[in-house]
């Protein structure tokens, strides 16, 4: 799953060291998120994108084609 | 505590329970070692409670999680494998008359001797997980590194 992690970072000038502290994980895990080495739980990206005061949708992208109820 | 101060616990702990196993095989004495062995552990439990600066995330989680199952599963096949074979040794399953082998049957293994691989096959579950617990690290990113 893609993210923009590293871009909102920058955009609030924080390091990994001090999103992970806040957020209460590893840096090491801020790290495999952002290099989509792991895919964080519903809970841990709710923490992220909340932290960063925006939707899950804007830091978080599911690419993955789900076909929906309307298309049935 | 810090987590480096944990570190030296753990190590004074090891290095006592290696001095009293010494001390236990002198004695011959193997419940010494043994109640010495599970009260080491509940110390490092405790130890371990104490630390302040030790996150264990859910990406910790999840990589405990996928290499103690894949261990289980692993080594649960070659232990069985191995001990089809020594339970088929005790009870002489099947005992049908050999012509190459008149009268009793030779032991491929001596009880003795599957004992010792069982024990061995134990140890090999603990280097099966770390085995498994790098590589996990690994796919789960542990290992990267940027530029910060």
């Amino acid at each position: 799953m893609k993210n923009k992690i590293r871009i909102f970072r920058a955009m609030h000038d924080l390091t990994q060291e001090h999103l992970a502290d806040a957020i209460g994980v590893n840096r090491q895990t801020i790290l495999a998120i952002e290099k989509e080495r792991y895919v964080p739980s519903l809970d841990l990206a709710f923490k992220i994108s909340r932290y960063f005061g925006v939707n899950i949708e804007e830091v978080f992208i599911f690419e993955e084609n789900v076909p929906t109820f309307a298309s049935k | 505590m810090k987590k480096n101060t944990f570190y030296i616990v753990f190590g004074c702990i090891a290095l006592a329970l290696l001095a009293i196993f010494w001390y236990s095989i002198e004695l011959h004495t193997p419940l010494f070692i043994e109640i010495a062995f599970i009260v080491g552990i509940i110390l490092v439990f405790l130890a371990k409670r104490n630390v302040s600066d030790f996150i264990s995330d859910e990406r910790d989680v999840k990589i405990t999680e996928q290499a103690t199952i894949r261990t289980m599963q692993v080594f649960w096949v070659i232990f069985c494998a191995f001990s089809i074979l020594a339970v088929m040794e005790i009870l002489r399953v099947p005992t049908f008359p050999r012509p190459e082998f008149p009268g009793r049957v030779p032991d491929i293994l001596p009880p003795r001797m599957m004992g010792y691989i069982q024990l061995g096959l134990l140890c090999f579950m603990v280097f099966l997980y770390v085995g498994f617990r790098i590589y996990y690290a690994k796919k789960y990113g542990d290992f990267e590194t940027d530029e910060e």
